[in-house]
């Protein structure tokens, strides 16, 4: 037990301090680049930097206000405040994927207040069309020359399969730690859970792998836990702040998986076996399913993920995490709690807001769920 | 003889309620300002005097509302969904569906026939609809809060009042005031503005009939009257409604004395 | 997204060109009932959408961004917004076009006793959808095709996040989606795509841009013959029935219209005098709109351009389908990265002699927001003019403010006056 402690204090450290961590890989002579939400990471790590994600973070933005609407989705806002004030200060660059109305905003205000370069690119929509493969694996090649620039070098198709190799493993390890906990819901909460899956964002993915493991090794060497408190099934694009996911062990509920865009969501997808490695990369984000900012021709593909996902992890609810003023994940919401309701399970709300630290209403709901066989 | 004492501490209110060993109403009482004040101590004290017992005598409480937290000396403590379902589904048992207004939220609530919860929904965070809006109308109207409902209700024109937000209402009722607009039919105005807002949440959640009002804004006449016209059902009010949560929480504390006593 | 008869003023007659372009809006939509009788295909489509295709297999489309805006200006929006937060469960957060849209999609779908507005969509059976407008309208289309049970076929635009026009491999792709598309539609309507048709409408469709972009840039006299609102009225034509000759008959009576105010000295902004000159940006206020236009008159504002109506100009050689899906990634204002945005609306702005710019927060509208946010420094550095911004919202009327407005307007003409009297 000594050791799932150590380790999972290990992660709601770094989970809590991506600052310092990247102090110290800078001292380290190492460049980081910062990554918002689905990027190619693999490019990142075979020219021998660091990817790094961005979240922004629980912070009322003073100054972002001058470059973006107060109704601007509380996260990029949040990431364009510490973008402005230097809390990012030490990135050798940003990659951007444009996904959203608010990337589009947040890449033209991001040029005028931040002074890290930016990278930005576009994953195309329009999956299904035969030229979409080509299109990604040419939009990936102009990432790769901007990274390369960033890294003052370049990279071997070889080692490029290497880096993607080692990113599939990191998937699977963090899928089988996702797995592993649900035996051991007793010792890793929401919490602590939220810990790992967050720190996982800033680390280097052969630290994962090492580190993970190990979590999972001492968790295996703990007696399996029979929960009989509720399950719950996260979906949306954070679950934050730590007192919010506190509210779900005080009503005695477990995370028993989630589809956040910061947790889960980035690793479900492998990056597939292809003639080349960038063919790879571009490929992966071809088999995205059930994202609400990948379309799908199946329009019901993200609520019959949650179901399937219930389902098969025994959960009693889903729990939609809304993201302040994100409208794309607000035009999925009505459906998926319909789609998850009509399978026999309850699905509620709450806001996710990164500029306040008052959750009390979503503790109260989350309290409600609990005191009621809903 | 024990007792069981529910107390709802909401953000502009405090209220409490006290069951006796037969799980009958001894006391109730309401003071006009809640967490974070003297209020939820005032309160307690002035429930025990009103029935007369001491505080020894109490041998469980349940706290709720937005200050169930901060309370110190209680058994546990519930949600205020919960306990308004139960508070309400005591008070009138054909009720399905409950809404709420209260100080700084909106809620909405379905329940099956034995006062559990089914589905909720709750204002995102924004002023609007609340009892904190009608407060800064009122507020600008130069009227108090209390005479909005009389107020609607004589109104012979309902003044279009479209904004939701706080701070652009206020201007519109300005404006709707410099243009000599009748205070009342600007009342009835501002009324159809919350009402057209707490309906659309409450087909959110879907309205069950019988629809029941509970929280201090229920006591506004005019208001019930301008929500009865959108949802397009009859609106039930009980006399106690500001103290449904207070009323469930208490029936709560009741449970949970009985169970002590088993064990 | 604009309407016909917007701001009511009987007393004048219109103009033979607005009687021409009601006419052919009425038949367009004649069109779309017939396809609906026979039970034939009739899709809905999103404002910038390749409607060349279509146009081509003679299947009708009609738009529901065109249509929302009119509902809205007849203040008939309401109760489809209400379906979409109430019973649908929308949030208020997401595009008043969109919660009206898809509210109406639901009542249609759902209700035997649906009244529609005063130009009734009829049922749709596919959907067109071009992402270059906004990412949201994507998100909406999905809320329609679950909605209705009914395909999407898209044109994803990309997003351009530089100042140079869109890379080759861009233009690939989006040829690509066009021919994949055609494809598609062939089996989907069960007819063959006639590819001389095509070109013949691409030419027309080409035709009518030059034609709209001359009638606008005409508008750069001073005083400017038209209203400046008068452009949104005759964006109709260009948004809903672009590659068709009627469309290039109402914009040659425009053009000859606005030369004869230009020869005889009068305007259609009628007998105030226009003491400035301003450039609106953003979608308009439709539920506002007559209150927008009659504050501005009071103060002797004439909004001489946009940058929005130019969305529908596209200018491309028949035939090279790489140059057509380009164009159709650089049309919208909101494709395009906020310094070539802003940069050619002050270029703009220079060249009408505009003493300022008045910008529509449009609550509806969050990347436009930022283009006003982030380009306000270019505006001012590059024009030297004033830019002022107010809230409001293309459809759902609960977000603009009168007493705002008008505040605004008045700080606007403070600064105008003074720069003006320090010339």
């Amino acid at each position: 037990m000594a050791d799932v402690r150590a380790l999972l204090e290990e992660f709601d450290r770094i989970s809590k301090s991506p600052k310092q961590l990247l102090k110290e890989y800078n001292e380290a002579g190492e460049k980081v680049v910062g990554c918002f939400y689905y990027t190619p990471q693999p490019l990142i790590t075979a020219l021998g930097m660091v990817p790094m994600g961005l979240w922004g973070g629980q912070v009322n933005p003073q100054v972002a206000g001058k470059y973006s609407p107060i109704f601007t989705c509380s996260i990029l806002r949040s990431c364009l405040e510490y973008g402005m004030t230097g809390e990012y200060e030490g990135l050798s660059a940003a990659i951007m994927p444009i996904l959203c109305d608010t990337f589009r905003g947040t890449c033209s205000a991001w040029r005028a207040g931040v002074n890290i370069k930016l990278i930005p690119f576009v994953h195309p929509q329009n999956r299904k069309d035969p030229g979409a493969l080509d299109y990604l694996i040419e939009e990936y090649k102009y990432v790769k020359s901007e990274l390369e620039d960033v890294a003052g070098k370049t990279c071997t198709d070889a080692e490029l399969k290497a880096s993607i190799r080692l990113h599939n493993q990191k998937n699977k390890v963090i899928r089988e730690f996702c797995s592993v906990a649900n035996d051991h819901l007793d010792i890793i909460t929401a919490v602590e859970r939220h810990h790992v899956m967050k720190a996982i964002t800033f680390m280097k993915p052969e630290i994962i792998i090492e580190k993970l493991t190990a979590l999972i090794e001492a968790l295996k060497a703990e007696p399996v836990c029979n929960w009989t408190g509720k399950k719950v099934i996260l979906t949306g694009i954070t679950a934050e702040p730590d007192d919010l996911l506190a509210g779900f062990t005080a009503n005695n509920i477990a995370v028993v998986g989630d589809d956040l865009m910061q947790e889960s969501r980035l690793y479900r997808t492998d990056y597939p076996s292809a003639n080349s490695a960038m063919e790879s990369l571009a490929l992966q984000w071809l088999q995205i399913k059930g994202c609400s900012m990948a379309h799908d021709d199946n329009n019901r593909a993200r609520g019959e993920n949650l179901v399937e996902m219930a389902r098969a992890k025994g959960a009693d609810a889903v729990v939609c995490c809304m993201m302040r003023f994100c409208d794309t994940e607000e035009y999925d919401e009505p459906y998926i709690l319909e789609t998850v309701r009509n399978a026999g399970f309850m699905a509620f709300s709450i806001d996710i807001d990164q500029s306040t630290s008052d959750s009390g209403q979503a503790i109260t709901k989350i309290q409600a769920f609990a005191e009621n066989n809903v | 003889m024990m007792y069981a004492m529910g107390i709802d501490i909401g953000s502009t209110a405090s209220k409490a309620a006290l069951l006796d060993e037969n799980g009958k109403i001894v006391g109730k009482e309401i003071v006009p300002i809640g967490t974070g004040t003297v209020g939820p101590q005032k309160v307690f004290n002035q429930v025990l005097e009103s029935a007369d017992i001491d505080k020894e005598q109490i041998a469980w409480i349940t706290a709720t509302g937005y200050g169930r937290f901060a309370f110190e000396g209680i058994n546990d403590q519930k949600s205020e969904l919960s306990c308004h379902a139960k508070g309400i589904s005591y008070l009138m048992p054909d009720i399905h569906t409950i809404i709420d207004i209260g100080g700084q939220d909106i809620k909405v609530m379905t329940i099956n026939d034995k006062g559990g919860l089914m589905n909720f929904v709750m204002n995102d965070k924004c002023a609007a609809g609340t009892g904190r809006f009608l407060d800064t109308m009122a507020k600008v109207l130069d009227v108090e809060t209390e005479d909005l409902s009389d107020l609607s209700l004589q109104a012979d024109e309902v003044a279009e009042i479209s904004s939701t937000c706080t701070v652009f209402a206020e201007s519109e009722v300005i404006s709707k005031l410099s243009s000599k607009i009748k205070t009342e039919n600007i009342v009835a105005g501002i009324h159809k503005s919350v009402a057209r807002r707490v309906a659309s949440l409450a087909q959110r959640c879907g309205v069950k009939e019988e629809v029941a009002m509970s929280g201090g804004v229920a006591l506004n006449n005019g208001l019930v009257q301008s929500l009865e016209e959108e949802l397009k059902c009859k609106i039930r009010v009980h006399e106690d409604c500001q103290l449904a949560g207070a009323i469930g929480a208490a029936l709560y504390a009741y449970e949970g004395m009985k169970r002590e006593r088993m064990e | 997204m604009s309407e016909e008869a917007v701001v009511k003023k009987p007393k004048r007659p219109l103009p033979k060109s607005r009687v021409m372009l009601n006419a052919l809006v009425d038949s367009i939509y004649e069109d779309a009932y017939e396809a609906e009788r026979k039970g034939e295909p009739v899709g809905w489509s999103t404002s910038i959408f390749p409607q060349e295709i279509c146009a081509t297999f003679g299947v009708p489309v009609l738009f529901p961004e065109n249509n929302a805006a009119g509902i809205a200006a007849r203040h008939d929006s309401t109760r489809f917004i209400q379906t979409s937060e109430g019973k649908l469960g929308y949030s208020n957060d997401i595009c008043s076009y969109a919660r009206l849209s898809i509210g109406m999609a639901h009542q249609i779908a759902n209700d035997p006793d649906y009244e529609p507005p005063a130009l009734r969509m009829p049922r749709p059976t596919f959907l067109l959808c071009a992402t270059n407008s906004c990412f949201e309208l994507l998100k909406w289309y999905e809320c329609l095709s679950r909605e209705l049970d009914i395909p999407i076929f898209m044109q994803d635009c990309l997003f351009n996040c530089f100042e140079e026009e869109p890379a080759v491999h861009r233009n690939k792709f989006g040829k690509s989606q066009i021919l994949h598309n055609i494809q598609r539609m062939e089996e989907f309507f069960g007819k063959k795509f006639d590819w001389e048709k095509f070109e013949e409408i691409q030419k027309i469709s080409g035709e009518n841009s030059r034609l709209f972009d001359e009638c606008v840039a005409m508008n750069d006299k001073n005083p400017s013959p038209l209203n400046g609102f008068d452009l949104f009225n005759y964006m109709a034509p260009m948004v809903i029935a672009r590659g068709r000759r009627e469309t290039t008959e109402v914009l040659l009576q425009l053009k000859r219209e606005i030369q004869e105010h230009i020869d005889n000295g009068t305007t259609t902004f009628g007998s105030t005098k226009e003491e400035y000159r301003v450039d609106w940006e953003g979608i308009a206020c439709w539920p506002n709109l007559g209150y927008n236009l009659k504050t501005m008159k009071k103060y002797g504002i004439n909004c001489v351009t946009n940058g929005y109506v130019g969305a529908w100009s596209l200018h491309y050689t028949p035939g090279n389908l790489e140059e057509m899906a380009s164009q159709y990634m650089l049309s919208s204002t909101n494709v395009l990265s906020t310094r070539s945005m802003m940069g050619k609306r002050s270029d703009v702005a220079n060249r009408f002699g505009c003493d300022g710019m008045l910008c529509h927060v449009n609550r509806s509208c969050k990347y436009m927001t930022y283009h006003m946010f982030v380009g306000r420094e270019i505006v001012e550095e590059k024009c030297k003019i004033p830019v002022v911004t107010f809230d409001g919202d293309q459809a759902d009327p609960t977000i603009f403010n009168e007493a705002q407005f008008e505040t605004r307007v008045q700080g606007l003409v403070e600064i105008m006056k003074q720069n003006k009297e320090g010339k």
